[in-house]
């Protein structure tokens, strides 16, 4: 069974920086399993973060460099309806990165290929290039789907765990390049907007607070209260002095 | 002449075949990879690194010492000056036998005491087997050389008598030799090769070489993965142990049961050098042993079920050193142990399936629990900690490690902070500039991220202008006091206790009166015997006048307390754990307060169940007496004292 494995750049999800997202480490770790020789495919233009995936254990990975803002699917439609792998397995949902998570769909509609979500485990019936898999349903639920191939398939976290990363299988890992073709800009799904700006009273407390705080060790209760108080309408959390208020736990 | 003249031949035969002997196992090391070695510097100093450091390290146990003075001296005594006897002119000189009687005699003593060490119960951290042999092949070679030499010497009055002695002499003498090669007679050779050519010696003398080396990410193999990957001198290390067993007894993943011995591993390297051949051993197995299939060879895979030793033995071991500070063989435990982890994470991916994430994490984001870098100083909102990066400079860069994102620890680095500004100290903090240091990475042999953070650390540090790195994390800093060095970063690297001693001698923090507790003071391992300070939070204890009481293993030869090496996140399963050991141990001193310096310490003492003595930060201790102080201080205070945290 040729089995092929989808490879986003993903972003890690606290730094920022450029990494394979873990649940196509487990979908390499799978693919793996049915075909010793699988291989990676990538649309992009660098091989930022999918040159892990060798680490992973990937016996190989085709790069096909396309332009940042050219939409992947064209060129791995291309490469994919060439090659025909019977089985071709990627992740579920972006990772913060130029990736969607609509790419399979996308994929299994411009190849007229069916598609199984949140698979968990696959093997390949013996006779007839029919493959079985695990699906996930909700609540940890799970069904046995046979399915004929070739087929789409995206990975579920619970799948088996990743092969643990090894930085020498990734130091020699071959990446080898290939031009995509020359694609249109990727449809703007989406209008950006940018971030919501932060409520104004936050703003106003980082602009304040300069951390130099002062200690106060045993101030008689009322001072204590006076400088609170104070220090809140400073920032703006307690607009109106309100007399009547009473402050008389004092300890911050 | 008298039958003692054959002494002399039996010696130069003996000789011979334990040069034979050697050179087998020289071959088997000449296989491993090059070591660059200064043998004139080497050569030079044996004497010194074997009378001053082994016997250092021999003589703590007093039974060992006692032991091996008189039969490692009389052997080589009696030896040479039989070798004498070859001189024509003094074959028959009755002085000289007399004095080969001396020495034989002097080795009978020790050989007497080696027997008692073995017969009729061995202690039970020694090996049987071959080692069994041993007082058998001395007390005769003793006793056959005593005899013959000492009839030569009064004119050999009945030569049957001679013959006889001489017989059992030669075959003492030939088993011993013949013992050279694989049986306990090898330490001898291998361990004058290997104090010669050691590979860290540095560390002799008043030295310390604690820090790891670094290797070549480019290299066509990282790590160990059979004998043969390791350098020449380590394996030849390997064939120095003289399976003693002071490593097994200090070990305390041994001691709970976890399935590593250093004693056995370091026999095992030894053995899986030769494959097939290697006698067996004769010593405790490893504690709950994990089964292992394999035999080895100097090409075969070291670790692994189907291999010499299982992986849970490499990955229950700490990184204490408290079996490099035991072992008169000055062998490199943890050194060996580092090189083989280096292949099985690198090469193979093979980590324990906890370490998985941590190691994700530190690729991923620098910092092994996944947390954002500029959540590392939020426990300190509101303290004013001033950033580095704001204002450029600062006297003194504090550190803050991995311990900032413990709840627990946070209470200690905040009386640290606390004491930093009641001493008008000028410091600052990286902010979200400081990564993991790498310790945990390297420990658990995962080189690049190591040197991928130390790399960007430097970067960091080298942007701004400090006159020190204060730490409260001794792993912190030993690896960026030693372990930068070999990526281009030299700091001077002060521990938060020995920074705290400054403050109270020089009068920047004063303390109030006598504290009526009873503290016990735990040393952690990367101060302690990594960096050789054990005074400083002594001194600093008793400055704030609390009664210290140390533990039975303290200072040099303190136990660990489980939380280093990555150990805490392999977490190899034993029969108990060894914070549970630890504490116990404190709690056989009756203190009050176990002091703690290390967050990795605070973590696992804490994490102790039970009636057990409450966990302090030498920090937290200082600042409750420096507060305690302040209250006395002003006057008429009406109300109790009241601790103020923000
Ligand atoms: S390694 Fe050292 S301490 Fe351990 S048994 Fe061998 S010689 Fe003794
Ligand atoms: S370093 Fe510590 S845990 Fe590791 S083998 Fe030596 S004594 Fe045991």
């Amino acid at each position: 069974m040729r089995v092929v494995v989808l490879l986003s750049a993903g972003r890690h999800p606290v730094s920022g920086r450029a990494i394979l997202p873990p649940l196509e480490a487990q979908a390499i770790a799978m693919a793996l399993a049915l075909d010793p020789h699988c291989y990676g495919l990538h649309a992009g233009c660098t091989p930022d973060g999918v040159a892990d995936a060798p680490g992973y254990g990937l016996p190989s990975l085709d790069l096909l460099t396309i332009d940042a803002d050219v939409d992947p699917v064209p060129a791995l439609a291309a490469d994919l309806s060439k090659r025909k792998p019977d089985l071709i397995v990627a992740g579920r949902r972006g990772q913060g990165g130029n990736d969607t998570g609509l790419l399979p769909y996308a994929l299994a509609e411009a190849l007229h290929l069916p598609l199984l979500n949140d698979i968990v485990s696959a093997a390949q019936e013996d006779s007839d290039g029919m493959g079985r898999f695990e699906q996930a349903l909700p609540k940890g639920a799970k069904r046995r789907v046979t399915m004929l191939l070739p087929a789409i398939v995206t990975v579920h976290p619970l799948a088996p765990a990743a092969a643990p990363f090894a930085y020498a299988k990734a130091r020699r890992g071959t990446i080898e390049f290939r031009e995509g073709p020359s694609g249109e800009a990727a449809p703007g799904l989406f209008e950006t907007r940018s971030r919501r700006a932060r409520p104004k009273l936050m703003r106003q407390a980082d602009a304040e607070s300069d951390g130099g705080g002062a200690a106060i060790i045993d101030p008689d209760p009322d001072d204590a209260a006076r400088m609170i108080v104070d220090y809140l309408e400073r920032l703006g959390v307690r607009r109106l002095r309100n007399e009547a208020s009473r402050t008389t736990d004092h300890r911050d | 002449m008298g039958a003692a003249a054959y002494l002399s031949w039996l010696v130069v035969a003996m000789i011979g075949i334990a040069i034979f002997q050697i050179a087998r196992r020289v071959l088997l090391w000449r296989r491993g990879r090059p070591a660059e070695v200064a043998w004139l510097a080497g050569l030079a100093a044996l004497p010194r690194r074997y009378l001053v450091d082994v016997h250092h390290v021999v003589n703590r146990d007093r039974g060992a010492s006692r032991m091996h003075v008189p039969v490692a001296g009389g052997l080589v005594a009696a030896c040479v000056l039989s070798l004498a006897g070859l001189i024509p002119a003094l074959t028959g000189s009755r002085p000289l036998w007399g004095l080969v009687f001396a020495g034989f005699s002097a080795m009978l003593i020790g050989a007497g005491l080696v027997t008692a060490r073995r017969y009729p119960h061995k202690l039970p951290r020694l090996s049987a087997g071959r080692y069994q042999r041993l007082p058998v092949l001395l007390l005769a070679f003793a006793a056959g050389g005593a005899f013959t030499a000492g009839l030569t010497s009064i004119g050999d009055p009945l030569p049957p008598l001679s013959i006889l002695t001489l017989f059992v002499a030669a075959l003492g003498g030939i088993g011993l030799a013949l013992e050279v090669a694989r049986g306990p007679m090898r330490h001898a050779l291998a361990g004058a090769f290997h104090l010669v050519a050691h590979p860290r010696p540095d560390r002799f003398g008043d030295g310390r070489d604690t820090a790891l080396r670094t290797i070549d990410l480019d290299a066509p193999k990282l790590g160990v993965e059979t004998p043969v990957d390791f350098p020449w001198n380590r394996l030849l290390g390997f064939d120095a142990c003289v399976q003693c067993g002071r490593c097994e007894a200090a070990c305390p993943a041994f001691a709970v049961g976890q399935p590593l011995s250093p004693k056995h591993l370091i026999a095992d390297l030894a053995r899986a050098q030769s494959g097939g051949d290697a006698p067996a051993y004769g010593g405790a197995p490893y504690p709950n042993a994990r089964s292992v299939g394999g035999t080895g060879g100097p090409d075969r895979p070291i670790i692994g079920e189907n291999a010499v030793i299982h992986p849970d033995t490499l990955w229950s071991c700490t990184t204490c050193r408290a079996c490099v500070e035991e072992c008169p063989m000055m062998i490199e435990h943890v050194d060996a142990i580092i090189d083989l982890r280096r292949f099985q994470t690198l090469e193979l991916g093979a980590v324990p399936a906890k370490a998985v994430d941590p190691l994700d994490n530190l690729r991923g984001c620098d910092e092994q629990n996944g947390q954002p870098l500029a959540a590392r100083a939020d426990f300190a909102a509101g303290m004013g900690v001033p950033v580095i990066r704001d204002i450029g400079e600062a006297d003194i860069l504090l550190w803050l490690g991995q311990g900032a994102y413990d709840l627990r620890y946070q209470r200690t680095l905040r009386a640290l902070i606390r004491l930093l500004q009641m001493a008008d100290v000028d410091f600052a903090i990286l902010g979200d500039e400081e990564r993991d240091c790498g310790d945990l990475a390297r420990r658990l042999g995962d080189e690049a991220t190591f040197q991928r953070l130390a790399l960007d650390n430097i970067a960091v540090l080298s942007g701004y202008r400090f006159k020190r790195i204060l730490t409260a994390d001794p792993h912190a800093l030993h690896v960026l006091r030693n372990e930068y060095q070999g990526h281009g970063g030299h700091y001077e690297v002060i521990h938060h206790a020995a920074l705290i001693a400054e403050l109270l001698e020089s009068g920047q923090l004063s303390v109030g009166a006598r504290q009526d507790l009873s503290v016990t003071y735990h040393d952690p391992c990367y101060l302690g015997r990594y960096n050789g300070e054990f005074d400083a939070p002594r001194a600093v204890l008793d400055w704030i006048g609390v009664e210290r009481r140390e533990m039975t293993r303290s200072g040099r030869r303190a136990m660990c307390c489980g939380g280093g090496g990555g150990a805490p996140v392999t977490d190899i399963p034993g029969d108990t754990r060894i914070p549970d050991l630890r504490m116990a141990q404190a709690k056989d001193t009756d203190a009050s307060i176990v002091a703690v310096a290390c967050p990795g310490c605070t973590a696992m003492l804490e994490g102790v169940v039970g009636e057990v003595p409450e966990v302090r930060d030498v920090a937290e201790l200082v600042l409750q007496a420096v507060e305690a102080g302040r209250v006395a201080a002003q006057p008429a205070a009406g109300s109790p004292p009241q601790r103020v945290t923000a």
